[in-house]
């Protein structure tokens, strides 16, 4: 039984050093000599914005919070939020989508491929049509009868607030 | 807050739809347009016999309960 013991506690303590030699660090510890452009790829169900372009730093809004993508950045899938995907092209040219929700896969070899199902240029949204749909989901939010219903006009008043903080920045 | 609609028995496609929805009935008029032309889709089916095609049917999309 003690020899039992004893050979378990062998086994646990080299599994934990063969675990702490394969633990990951930040993104600037990635091996050198990739590229040191981000490239990006960002598409639509109906039209491409970007494919593999480079790109300095893209910005998105994931379910995990607000993220900036540079290149050499961990490997990693983020949900988008409904908001905005801010593309630095170069230090000069920013261009800033409004995304209704997607993922962003963030590959090992300094690529970013960013899938959503509506991606609009900030300027295409009207600030009127987004406060009459976001009184009117308010409405519904609140005297809607079924569960569902009200979960659907909250999910539209979610959309519509961060439409709104979008466009005022 | 941020996944509720989950609890409210909406799954992530029903989720996505609705706030592609959305936001395409916050642009500006012109886009809203061509951008609404995509809220609808649907299918329409029909069977070939003898090389023939037979009727063509629309898909009804099931009600989400």
């Amino acid at each position: 039984m003690n020899f039992l013991f004893r050979t378990v506690r062998t086994a646990s303590a080299a599994f934990r050093i063969k675990a702490c030699t394969s633990v990951r660090y930040y993104a600037n510890e990635a091996p050198a000599g990739l590229s040191d452009r981000l490239r990006l790829s960002f598409a639509l169900p109906h039209q491409t914005i970007y494919a593999n372009a480079e790109v300095q730093q893209v910005n998105i809004a994931s379910t995990a919070g607000d993220m900036g993508i540079l290149a050499n950045h961990v490997p990693s899938i983020e949900q988008l939020k409904p908001g905005i995907v801010e593309i630095l092209e170069n230090p000069t040219t920013i261009k800033r989508y409004f995304a209704s929700g997607g993922f962003a896969m963030i590959n090992p070899n300094s690529s970013l491929d960013i899938n959503a199902i509506e991606a609009f240029p900030l300027e295409d949204f009207s600030l009127e049509a987004i406060r009459t749909n976001l009184a009117e989901a308010q409405r519904i939010a609140s005297t809607a009868s079924t569960e569902e219903e009200k979960a659907e006009a909250r999910i539209e008043v979610e959309v519509y607030e961060a439409l709104q903080s979008a466009l005022s920045k | 807050m941020a996944f509720s609609w989950k609890t409210a028995g909406i799954t992530y496609l029903k989720y996505t739809q609705i706030c592609a929805r959305a936001v395409r009935n916050a642009l500006k008029e012109e886009q809203r347009l061509i951008a609404q032309k995509r809220d609808e889709q649907g299918i329409k089916y029909a069977k070939w016999e003898n090389g023939k095609q037979g009727e063509l049917k629309p898909i009804v999309p099931q009600q989400h309960s």
